[in-house]
């Protein structure tokens, strides 16, 4: 071979071989542990904190924190509608009581987002009409958010 | 400065070795952390699980507590236009003897869905929630040029953030529009099903959100499971079951008009 | 706000920015360029056209200088650039973008062995002859190793011609995987085509000799030397045959879409009559191919009246310069602005000062014109063209 095609090459095979040098520096250690992915990831992603505790936390399983309210919830018709689903997330507040959260939203327009009439819902679902429900009260006037027949 | 051809070949030389050395000391570094790794994943075994979902789009009421509840869960940023789990309402009109289809999703469901078109008009409705599928077969995955998406051995599809490289690759290869792209981490970024709380004993967000029972998850391994029952018992339908994706969101009640 | 107005039927909610920008129009007509110049440089380097030869090395400096850049519209519009090297260091094999790095990386030491070999006659001669740091570079760029004996010029030219005939695929597999990126999408319907990669190919080496055709004679005129007629037609006349196949391919996936009536039809009718019709109709097709090929036909039958028909082939290859460009818009911007729900569709605004914007796009598509100016400047290709050939 000629000698500057040799050392065309050997600055080739240098090149490469630096490639090779800085890959085995950067890519993560657990690359590859379980498939074509970093294995560390899956861990970090199970690792994000928990926002919504989920009803049981306010009372019955672990703790009698808000029985009375949990007590008229569970056999009401909305016991199918989580606390969080109206209160928000709560994780911080089960963790750390002092720690509040959000007041709960009493508008009619919150009620309405399951409760007004809309042609897509169910028919069978209770929907009411805006417009003459209630006197444009608030719902929680006649109706106990936690038991909504409680009246 | 003529270098010879000697020293031009030793210098080449000392470099190779050099790096050679370097390399097998690296790697024996790294596969030292690799055997510490493996024991802090031992309480929750993936392969014991294979997780699916159910989506009952006759029960759905179309409050979007489900899709709120995720934004929150997730961090997902709020006023943006992306979502991982959104509501869609279908709506056929009928206009004298022409029929047409209306869909909309305004803020993904969010805010809910104002009533624009008389009810008069409306021949049929209904609402169809969706979410990423979490696909056997998953596109986005093989597109991903990194390996920065993959599939679980319990069958969640997952964006590793701190290596995606933000090509959106995998946004185009999604033929169910359920990724989208994180600004404020510059990512590629989808639902997880709230990996970090299946793996904990809980349900997702949105599951937990939906106060009528529209959205089911569970264990396809464990044919106790809610969700088996439901498979077993009812007919149900895939999204875009022609492309191959092999999703596992089952929809109970699907209408030919949802794509 | 404005978002309803660019808005028709229903596309799904995450939809409503588009993720992949001007930027990456860019990407695959750069690398289109480089393999149309590449493989216009082969027509002399492999199949030993003579009357090329003048533009031969030419065209490997300009397949150089736009391959330089090809990177750039990707880095720029990734969400984590710093990360980018990841597509070389962990490469997931079943995506078609994960051989970018490496057929890049290949491409690339291909082009700049070929062009080391093809000048290296005269870089030893310049490492000889000049003074200062002229000739640090160019002995640095020889190697320090200054052998132009007849023997050792004969094994370059060897090399260089295997080297060449290894080009060739690359440079088709280089622009061809482009295509693929787009092909192998199933969610969209107006990209899922097997035709894409030999599509993006032919317009590939379509907009690459038109290139080489309009720098032949913007250098001759700006170094106020004769063009050499014979080599001017026979590029005309590679692109007449190129741009035959390009329209070919290009109507064969309209009709077929437009025959098997599937389901996506309607949106695609609709993306073609109302979104990018003019772009299509207009600038691709028209302005792109029919024009060029008619005039180009008219070149082939006239006889003398050589400035006219300079002119003609200019007019031409601006054209086609354009309509590829066109192409890879209404590939690109086309296929996201159909949601994949196929019942609705967006519209893409470009923005101008923005990283996705069209000011980066302006920067980087002039780059490579600067680099060539150096790398001609460093490495003079003229002698090609101003001695006779024959
Ligand atoms: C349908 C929505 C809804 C649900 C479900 C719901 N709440 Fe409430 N909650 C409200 C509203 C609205 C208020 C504000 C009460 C008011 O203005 O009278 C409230 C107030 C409260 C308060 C403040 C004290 C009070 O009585 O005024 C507590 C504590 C509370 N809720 C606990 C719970 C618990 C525990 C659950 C689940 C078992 C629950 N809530 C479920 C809507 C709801
Ligand atoms: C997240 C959705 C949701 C919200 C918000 C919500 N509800 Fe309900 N509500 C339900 C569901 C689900 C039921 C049970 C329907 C069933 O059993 O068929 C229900 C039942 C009721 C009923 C009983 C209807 C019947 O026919 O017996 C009343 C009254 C009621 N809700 C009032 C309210 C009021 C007042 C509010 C606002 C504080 C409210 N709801 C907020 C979901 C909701
Ligand atoms: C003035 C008192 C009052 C207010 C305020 C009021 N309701 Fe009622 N609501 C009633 C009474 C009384 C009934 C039972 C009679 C009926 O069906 O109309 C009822 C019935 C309902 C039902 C059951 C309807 C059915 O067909 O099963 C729902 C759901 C309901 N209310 C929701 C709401 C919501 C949501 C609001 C707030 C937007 C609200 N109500 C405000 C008095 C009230």
């Amino acid at each position: 071979m000629q000698p500057h095609l040799k050392r065309a090459f050997i600055i080739l095979v240098l090149v490469i071989i630096g490639f090779l040098f800085v890959r085995s520096f950067i890519v993560p250690e657990s690359f590859g542990q379980y498939g074509w992915y970093r294995g560390d990831s899956v861990a970090e992603l199970r690792d994000i904190p928990v926002g919504y505790a989920g009803s049981a936390s306010c009372s019955g399983i672990n703790n009698e924190c808000h029985k009375t309210t949990y007590s008229i919830w569970v056999d009401s018709r909305h016991k199918t509608v989580n606390c969080e689903t109206c209160h928000g997330p709560s994780e911080k507040h089960v963790i750390d009581t002092r720690v509040m959260p959000e007041p709960a939203n009493d508008t009619r327009e919150f009620c309405g987002l399951c409760h007004f009439k809309r042609a897509a819902r169910p028919a069978d679902f209770p929907q009411i009409d805006p417009e003459t429900h209630g006197e444009n009260l608030k719902c929680a006037y006649c109706h106990n958010p936690h038991k909504p027949w409680f009246l | 400065m003529d270098l010879s051809r000697r020293e031009f070949t030793k210098f080449g030389c000392r470099i190779i070795i050099g790096a050679a050395a370097g390399a097998t000391i690296v790697e024996s570094i790294a596969t030292l952390g690799v055997a510490q790794e493996e024991s802090s994943n031992k309480e929750y075994d993936w392969n014991e699980h294979l997780w699916g979902y159910v989506v009952d789009t006759r029960k759905c009421i179309g409050c979007g507590r489900c899709a709120n509840a995720c934004k929150l869960e997730n961090e997902v940023p709020f006023d943006e236009p992306v979502y991982r789990t959104w509501i869609e309402r279908y709506r056929i009109v009928r206009e004298g003897t022409e029929e047409s289809v209306k869909i909309d999703s305004p803020d993904g469901g969010i805010k809910g869905f104002a009533e624009d078109i008389p009810a008069e008009e409306i021949k049929k409705a209904f609402y169809v929630p969706k979410i990423c599928n979490h696909c056997d077969n998953p596109p986005c995955v093989q597109v991903c040029p990194v390996g920065a998406t993959y599939k679980t051995e319990d069958g969640v599809i997952l964006v590793d953030y701190n290596y995606c490289i933000g090509c959106r690759y995998c946004i185009q290869g999604c033929p169910y529009g359920a990724r989208y792209f994180n600004n404020e981490k510059r990512t590629a970024d989808k639902c997880t099903w709230c990996y970090h709380r299946i793996t904990k004993g809980l349900l997702p967000a949105c599951v937990q959100a939906c106060p009528v029972g529209a959205r089911k998850f569970g264990d396809l391994k464990d044919p106790e499971s809610e969700i088996n029952k439901i498979l077993d018992k009812e007919r149900i339908n895939v999204l875009k079951a022609d492309l191959g994706t092999k999703p596992k969101v089952y929809y109970v009640g699907l209408d030919r008009e949802v794509r | 706000m404005a978002v309803e107005n660019l808005v028709w039927g229903y596309i799904y909610p995450n939809e409503i920015e588009i993720q992949w920008s001007v930027l990456i129009v860019l990407y695959p007509y750069i690398t289109g360029l480089v393999a149309g110049a590449f493989i216009a440089s082969s027509l002399y380097h492999v199949f030993g056209k003579r009357e090329i030869k003048p533009v031969a090395r030419f065209a490997l400096l300009t397949a150089l200088s736009f391959l330089l850049v090809a990177t750039m519209p990707l880095l720029t519009h990734l969400g984590h650039p710093e990360r980018g090297i990841e597509i070389m260091f962990t490469p997931h094999l079943t995506s078609a973008m994960s051989g970018f790095g490496y057929i890049y990386s290949f491409y690339l030491i291909v082009v700049v062995l070929e062009i080391w070999l093809s000048f290296r006659e005269d870089i030893v001669k310049n490492a000889l002859k000049c003074k200062g740091w002229k000739k640090q570079m160019y002995s640095a760029l020889a190697l320090y190793s200054y052998d132009i004996s007849g023997k050792a010029l004969h094994d370059d030219e060897k090399l260089a011609k295997k080297l060449a005939i290894i080009g060739i695929p690359s440079a088709a597999f280089l622009h061809g995987y482009v295509g693929f990126i787009f092909g192998g999408i199933k969610a969209n319907p107006w990209w899922s085509t097997p035709l894409m990669p030999i599509i993006f190919l032919m317009s590939a080496i379509v907009s690459g000799i038109a290139l080489l055709i309009l720098l032949y004679i913007a250098a001759s005129k700006l170094r106020k030397k004769v063009l050499n007629y014979e080599t001017l037609f026979s590029l005309a006349h590679y692109l007449w045959v190129f741009l035959i196949l390009d329209v070919a391919l290009e109507l064969l996936e309209i009709i077929s879409m437009k025959y098997e009536s599937l389901e996506e039809i309607e949106i695609i009718d609709r993306l073609l009559s109302e979104k990018i019709a003019t772009t299509f109709y207009g600038v691709q097709l028209t302005m792109g191919i029919f024009i060029p090929f008619v005039l180009l036909i008219l070149v082939m039958v006239m006889k003398n009246r050589e400035q006219l028909k300079t002119l003609m082939i200019a007019v031409s290859s601006i054209f086609v310069v354009i309509g590829v460009f066109a192409m890879r818009w209404n590939v690109v911007i086309g296929g996201q602005e159909i949601s994949k729900s196929l019942s609705g569709t967006n519209t893409y605004v470009p923005v101008f000062f923005s990283q996705e914007g069209v000011l980066p796009a302006i920067i980087i598509l002039t780059i490579p014109f600067i680099i060539l100016l150096v790398l001609t400047y460093i490495l003079p290709p003229w002698k090609d063209m101003d001695e006779d050939i024959d």
